[in-house]
């Protein structure tokens, strides 16, 4: 009887613990998730519920040319889309079920476009795109496009101020390339650069993403015609673009301690001058990664992606596109409790979000009809 | 009700050959000496070596979605094929964290090896070109840069020397 009941206590101890640690294990794996306790607004195609002032800003913007940009077309495959800048009057240029098209990019007068063609199913790698599939060249309404070279060929190619030329990186070298004849005109040493290479409207300067001083992800600039190189910053920064003046960069930062409680931090979208001084936020919202910063023509205003997920969703169906006025810069989405402690000085301008994209670029020539 | 456990007393044949068998299987399956040669490390790059791995001299990201080479400070033991300047030299491994097997992609072009991982004092057979910026496009972390290391060499292939 004794030892009966000695069992029967056993056994309610033994399931007291297995119920113990049940629950005590789904508490643990609860609170080790990767997911940051900052909490992570809903993702809507359209963003945020239009106000009086985004519906101002999309009047503003309606009539100012046309971005381009990547999208998932109705057939599933990335195709090139064109839309005014308030979305409206939306294009498929491509609309090819059998390719995958990224990264649409114009001359500066808007007459012609690269981009980069994959065979269908190809995913977009956020990182590798420059030198994944050919490179295409076509008008500036995607008409006549043609393919400039083999899969992997001129890799990370970008315009040069008279779209005469296209610049591109190899493992050796920068090479400027002669687009009527393809014959590398030029080249000098790439000095750490291994992504994102653009060219200055003025044509004397390169920016790209770079190895500087033992540190990879820096953003820096490059003499054209010395090779010197300058970091315009040295911490965790990519995707840099240029402003029309020559004389700014924008670029995407994830700047380290955001947060105690999200180590990982968020990337946000920043200017700075060519010197690497006075770099300034421009939009940046926890919760996402902001990508994709590019300048309208005439640098009033800032087309950027916006995704929850780093890397700027180039391996799904993109990200919404947004849209803001350089001069409500900077300014912060959301809460964003931790961003708004390191720039109290925002200025929350309206911003205006589009349909889901990837790598949007903006152009005044009237390439979409009216 | 319960049943008690009372321990049986082992067979004496079986209490001799249980720690001989156990000792044999453990002798089998440890490591025995291995050069690290194999056809591709004696024929790819450039330069071939035997080196020791000095120092993993920080923490190694671990970030899947990006792709860096680190470089390590390797003391050279051997030159197999090539010439090398000095007793030390740098080495980038492309993604260190992934086995060697498993790490070439579309950036890295075709590396690889056997060693699964990166232990500072373990000794490598290394296939390698040089300078590292003419056969790798990408992030380099370089903990030396301070130091300025005359030439970074490029990891091809890595297998592991048991010695």
């Amino acid at each position: 009887m004794g030892k009966t009941l000695l069992g029967i206590i056993l056994s309610v101890i033994v399931a007291a613990g297995v119920i113990f640690l049940f629950f005590m294990k789904r508490d643990v794996g609860m609170t080790s998730t990767a997911v940051p306790d900052t909490p992570i607004p809903p993702v809507t195609a359209a963003g945020p519920v239009p106000d009086a002032r985004t519906a101002e800003l999309a009047e503003e913007v309606r009539n100012k040319g046309w971005i381009a940009y990547c999208a998932r077309g109705e057939n599933g495959t990335w195709d090139l889309f064109v839309s005014r800048p308030d979305g409206s009057d939306k294009k498929n240029l491509t609309n090819t079920p059998d390719y995958e098209e990224a990264a649409p990019r114009f001359t500066i007068d808007g007459s012609k476009m690269l981009y980069r063609r994959m065979a269908k199913g190809a995913v977009i790698d956020h990182d590798l795109w420059g030198f994944q599939g050919e490179l295409m060249i076509a008008e500036g309404s995607g008409a006549n496009a043609i393919p400039f070279g083999g899969d992997g060929e001129f890799a990370w190619a970008s315009w040069s101020p008279d779209g005469r030329r296209i610049l591109c990186l190899t493992k050796k070298d920068i090479e400027i390339v002669d687009v009527a004849t393809k014959q590398v005109v030029r080249s000098l040493s790439r000095h750490g650069i291994y992504q994102q290479l653009f060219w200055s409207p003025d044509g004397l300067w390169f920016t790209g993403t770079a190895n500087h001083a033992g540190r990879q992800w820096c953003v820096v600039r490059m003499n054209a015609e010395t090779g010197e190189v300058n970091p315009i910053l040295t911490f965790q920064s990519c995707t840099p673009d240029w402003f029309p003046d020559s004389e700014h960069i924008i670029f995407s930062s994830r700047p380290a301690n955001q947060s105690p409680t999200n180590s990982y931090g968020w990337s946000q979208l920043y200017m700075a001058d060519g010197e690497g001084k006075n770099v300034e936020l421009i939009y940046g919202e926890d919760g996402y990664h902001i990508y994709g910063g590019a300048l309208s023509p005439d640098g009033q205003y800032v087309v950027f992606t916006k995704c929850p997920e780093d890397g700027g969703g180039s391996e799904k169906s993109g990200a919404p596109i947004g849209i803001m006025r350089l001069s409500d810069a900077p300014t912060i989405g959301g809460e964003s409790p931790d961003l708004r402690r390191a720039h109290p000085q925002t200025k929350d301008g309206p911003v205006l979000m589009l349909e889901a994209g990837w790598e949007p670029a903006w152009t005044f020539a009237e390439i979409g009809g009216n | 009700m319960y049943k008690p456990f009372i321990p049986q007393r082992m067979n004496p044949v079986r209490a001799l050959f249980l720690p001989a068998a156990i000792a044999l299987v453990i002798h089998a399956c440890g490591p025995g000496t291995d050069t690290g040669e194999d056809p591709q490390v004696t024929t790819l790059g450039s330069v071939e070596v035997t080196a020791q791995l000095e120092e993993i001299p920080s923490e190694l990201p671990d970030i899947p979605l990006y792709d860096y080479a680190y470089v390590f400070k390797y003391k050279v033991l051997q030159v197999h094929r090539g010439k090398v300047d000095g007793d030390t030299i740098y080495v980038g491994q492309y993604n260190p964290l992934k086995p060697r097997s498993q790490v070439a992609d579309a950036r890295s072009g075709r590396i690889g090896g056997n060693l699964k991982q990166f232990k500072s004092g373990d000794i490598h057979r290394m296939a390698l070109e040089a300078p590292i910026d003419d056969y790798y496009m990408g992030g380099i972390i370089n903990k030396y840069f301070e130091q300025n290391p005359p030439l970074i060499y490029w990891a091809v292939w890595t297998n592991r020397v048991i010695q």
